[in-house]
């Protein structure tokens, strides 16, 4: 519970940083708002009116206080409503003329199935490959993936990136170079799904294989302590069979420290996927964002930037969870 | 352990250069002997990863803290002809079949040579795609073989001409807009039924041709839109009216062409521009005395905007837009008597036998090599970024641009000089970042370490926010708020700053974790115990065993910053173009013709990035594992 209190303040803290920050992106909405009349009216009533639409807006505020109400702490100046993030009014998009929500819903769905596969594939692939290269440590095929997979955490995702495209997508043919579905096509249901996933199959190769690096790198090392401990030694003297000693004794032993690092590589996946989605022109939350920065689009990036604030908080208070969860001698609320 | 020994002796070579004396000893007396530092040292040593790590990273290093000494970059360079030219270093090797067979005509191109030998047969050499789907390098089959016999060649932007001696005109390359449609040219057309065209010069342009015949006739055709296709005689005779009306057609010596417009050298030595556009830099800064015949002018040569001239007192004249120093024409010691010109240079054969370049110097093509000036030059052959010169013997002297080892970018820009430029950038800013997130992490580690309490309670909470917030958007906003105008040097001291900035809670977890197991060890109760100093601890105990964790938690972020540096730049939020990093060079590789066609523009950039983290990675694991204690192999 204390925990939960401390997250929450964090998200405070986090986001009034990022409202702060955001506010010093040159933007005026009062203006935008103006742009349309501003020629049919006389320049001293276009200023009279620009002036009180910027106080209506509360603009000239203080940041503190345009804070409060733009996280809906305060009622807002011109409806006198509570209406901000917490109502779940996320703002107003000048780039795309539409409200935040509506622009983020289809981008936020694909990032998350993106991360959702990549996130089922990565830990599908790396642990038992970790679990295996500790078993066999020292052996050909060992140092073989350890010299493969400091590749991947040596090298930069968008590099990756390139020489996959160039490998599976020029060289080959089997994926295409980017985008995120068929042009023109009009499947629905499963067809949808398997057309999408096709396009997002070569950005979640990539992710996979910067993943391995690390990810494997971690399980293998953790493993190999957890099978130096004296319990193993004990286990396997008892005569206990080795499929057992691995996969009970040393895998659960080995347990806590990969789950901190899933979750923060779990967090580095949304980022990861914010350089993934620009290669590869997915239509997801990385590219909106970027847009959004190049658009100068304040609102649009605030409302993006918590979503992964809350992604980054989230997946700190589940691996504080999962800690209690994997390793009862840790209980989080005691 | 004998066993270790050899497999690495290597790097015990390299260990006893560090000053790592090896005395046989047994393990005991090596255990009394031998400090902490050196073991480490030693076990790193060992591993032949690491070792290599280590080497090539400071190759990599080396080329690129030296490197930009010997390869400035200029920042506003960008050369739209140089664009996109695959790596090679071919341009100036002239075939030894040509050589052999006797050098008549060499037309330089941009990137490419077309020669054509005393027996009529054309070559080609350089980098002659001009696009996908045309390459100069086609060359009609028949001239190749010497089946026809080639009398005139030239070659322009992006196509070439031959003029056989039956007066057959083959054309090859891009023919796109008109550069093979000679029977547009009615006069031409006229000359050619009658079989009267006696040619005497044949010279190309961008995308536009020109033949003067011995009467001094010229006939133009080509791509008409950038260039007058036609001798303006008419228009232009009220030029001459004040002396006497000047006559072009019939009355030309000699065309020079310029990459989009020609000028003339007429009979009674003077020059005229006769195109139709009057206010052309080239008509109307031509000089007067040219012009009204008081000097008599003996040759010219064009370069890509520049027309010279030399007349006969050995004066050499050059009017145009001159943007590399075309004008700056050197002393000579004696008179130029044949003019030849580059793209932007101009080279000059001398009474006296000798050779003088002058003009850009980028590629070397105004340094006459000394070779050329002990040799007998019978003739020269100059254009784009190249001199060749023949001498008495028949052998060829070339000087100028060889190519490029890495290929150019889209600007035209050496990718190799700003893969070597880009690196020292890319480097700076990820070991400024990463002491500036070490002093941080040291500083509130230590504090939050050494007090504990409240004060640490305090600084772990803030570490934690920081530490919470996502990293790489929080890194975009930051470099997006930057304002639009800082100059470039500064941004990069930004970046480092933001970098450093957000990445320091890594080493503040890790110093104040030592600190704080390093405090509860036995031998720091026992130190106190025996009254030794809280001072003297600090620095006897707790530091040193903080300093080695951090020593490799400072390597493995350097190239974590240098990572995110290239990330951000890669996405166009880190450092902006001009200033080259390697992230941002592959920032415009990002689409699949430049992946598959222009492949070295991302190839090398990436390579030595990528060559350069992992060594940086193998360095860092290797003093990790030489610093664990159970991996001392006892």
């Amino acid at each position: 519970m204390k925990r939960l209190v401390y997250i929450v303040v964090v998200f405070f803290i986090t986001s009034f940083l990022m409202y702060c920050l955001f506010s010093l992106i040159p933007s005026d909405p009062a203006r935008n708002q103006l742009e349309g009349v501003k020629k049919s009216m006389k320049p001293e009533a276009y200023q009279q009116m620009y002036e009180e639409l910027r106080d209506k807006m509360g603009l000239d505020d203080p940041i503190v206080i345009r804070y409060a109400r733009w996280i809906g702490f305060m009622p807002d100046k011109q409806s006198g409503e509570f209406d901000g993030l917490l109502q779940g009014n996320f703002g107003y998009s000048l780039l795309r003329q539409k409200d935040c929500v509506d622009v983020i819903k289809t981008p936020m769905a694909n990032t998350i199935l993106f991360n959702i596969f990549t996130t089922i594939l990565t830990l599908a692939v790396t642990i038992p490959l970790g679990i295996w290269c500790a078993v066999h440590k020292g052996s050909k095929l060992d140092q073989g993936v350890q010299a493969f997979t400091i590749l991947g955490y040596s090298l930069p995702q968008y590099i990756i990136a390139l020489i996959f495209i160039f490998v599976f997508a020029v060289l080959l043919k089997w994926f295409p170079v980017n985008g995120a579905a068929t042009p023109g096509s009009t499947y629905t249901g499963l067809r949808e799904l398997l057309d999408r996933l096709y396009y997002m199959s070569l950005p979640i190769l990539v992710s996979l294989f910067g993943a391995l690096g690390g990810m494997s790198r971690y399980v293998r090392a953790s493993m190999i302590d957890a099978l130096s401990m004296d319990c193993i030694r004990t286990a396997r003297a008892k005569g206990v069979k080795e499929r057992v000693v691995i996969y009970s004794h040393a895998w659960r032993n080995a347990l806590l420290p990969v789950v901190t690092s899933i979750i923060g590589w779990f967090l580095s996946v949304f980022s990861g996927s914010l350089v993934l989605e620009n290669v590869f022109g997915l239509n997801g939350m990385g590219a909106l964002y970027i847009k959004a920065l190049n658009g100068s689009d304040a609102e649009l990036c605030l409302a993006i930037q918590m979503f992964y604030t809350v992604v980054a908080l989230l997946g700190n208070l589940i691996t504080d969870l999962a800690y209690g969860f994997v390793d009862p001698r840790i209980r989080v609320n005691k | 352990m004998a066993k270790e020994k050899k497999k690495s002796t290597f790097g015990a070579v390299l260990g006893r250069m560090f000053g790592i004396k090896k005395k046989e000893l047994n393990f005991q007396e090596e255990e009394a002997l031998q400090s902490p530092g050196r073991v480490t040292a030693r076990n790193f040593f060992r591993r032949p990863t690491a070792v290599f790590g280590l080497i090539v990273f400071v190759l990599i290093f080396a080329l690129v803290m030296i490197g930009p000494y010997f390869m400035p970059i200029d920042l506003g360079h960008s050369d739209s002809n140089l664009a996109n030219i695959a790596p090679g270093y071919n341009m100036m090797d002239v075939p030894d079949e040509m050589i052999k067979e006797g050098i008549a005509d060499i037309v330089a191109g941009q990137t490419y040579g077309v020669g054509l030998s005393e027996a009529g047969k054309i070559y080609t050499w350089g980098y002659t795609r001009v696009s996908n789907t045309i390459d100069l390098k086609d060359v009609p089959v028949e001239l190749t073989t010497g089946e026809v016999n080639v009398v005139y060649m030239a070659a322009g932007l992006d196509h070439a001409v031959a003029i056989d001696e039956d007066n057959n005109f083959y054309f090859w390359g891009n023919n796109r807009l008109n550069q093979d449609k000679y029977q547009s040219n009615a006069e031409l057309n006229r000359a050619l039924l009658m079989n009267k065209l006696e040619i005497k010069q044949l010279e190309a342009g961008n995308q536009f041709s020109v033949i003067l015949d011995t009467d001094g006739n010229v006939y133009l055709w080509g791509n008409a839109s950038n260039v007058d296709l036609d001798c303006r005689q008419a228009e232009r005779e009220e030029e001459g009216m004040s002396y006497e009306p000047r006559k072009y057609q019939g009355n030309i010596e000699k065309v020079a062409v310029t990459s989009n417009a020609y000028v003339c050298l007429l009979k009674d030595g003077t020059v005229a521009y006769t195109g139709y556009q009057k206010d052309s830099p080239l008509n109307v800064n031509l000089p007067e005395e040219l012009k009204n015949g008081s000097v008599k002018v003996v040759d010219i040569a064009a370069s890509s905007q520049c027309v010279a001239a030399v007349d006969e007192t050995g004066k050499v004249w050059v009017w145009g837009v001159s943007t590399k120093g075309e004008k700056e024409v050197p002393v000579m010691e004696s008179h130029p008597v044949k003019l030849y010109g580059g793209r932007y240079h101009f080279t000059a054969l001398l009474e006296n036998g000798d050779v003088i370049s002058w003009g850009d110097d980028m590629y070397g093509q105004a340094s006459v090599p000394g070779s050329v000036q002990d040799e007998q030059i019978v003739d020269l052959f100059c254009g784009g970024y190249q001199n060749y010169a023949i001498t008495a013997d028949g052998d060829i002297e070339t000087w100028g641009l060889k190519g490029f080892l890495c290929g150019t970018d889209e600007q035209g820009r050496d990718v190799l000089a700003r893969i070597v430029n880009g690196g020292k950038t890319t480097m700076t800013v990820g070991a400024i970042a990463v002491i500036i997130a070490t002093l941080i992490g040291v500083l509130l580690g230590g504090l939050a370490g050494y007090f504990g309490g409240k004060l640490d309670m305090t600084i772990s909470r803030v570490a934690e926010v920081v530490g919470g917030m996502p990293f790489l958007p929080f890194a975009l906003i930051l470099s997006a708020v930057i304002p639009k105008d800082v100059s470039n040097i500064q941004r990069v001291y930004i970046i480092m700053v933001v970098l450093g900035v957000l990445s320091w809670v890594g080493t503040f977890r890790l110093v104040r974790a030592q600190i704080f197991s390093q405090r509860e060890q036995e031998y720091v109760t026992a130190a106190k115990a025996l009254g030794v100093k809280e001072g003297t601890i600090l620095r006897k105990h707790i530091i040193p065993n903080v300093m080695s964790v951090l020593l490799v938690s400072i390597t493995l972020d350097f190239a974590t910053c240098m990572l995110t540096e290239s990330t951000l730049s890669y996405l166009g939020f880190g450092i902006t173009a001009p200033t080259p990093t390697w992230g941002n060079m592959l920032n415009t590789c990002n689409d699949s013709i430049v992946i598959q066609q222009y492949w070295w523009r991302w190839v090398f950039p990436a390579a030595i990035f990528g060559l350069c983290t992992v060594c940086i990675n193998l360095i860092g694991d290797g003093l990790r594992d030489a610093m664990d204690p159970k991996s001392n192999g006892r």
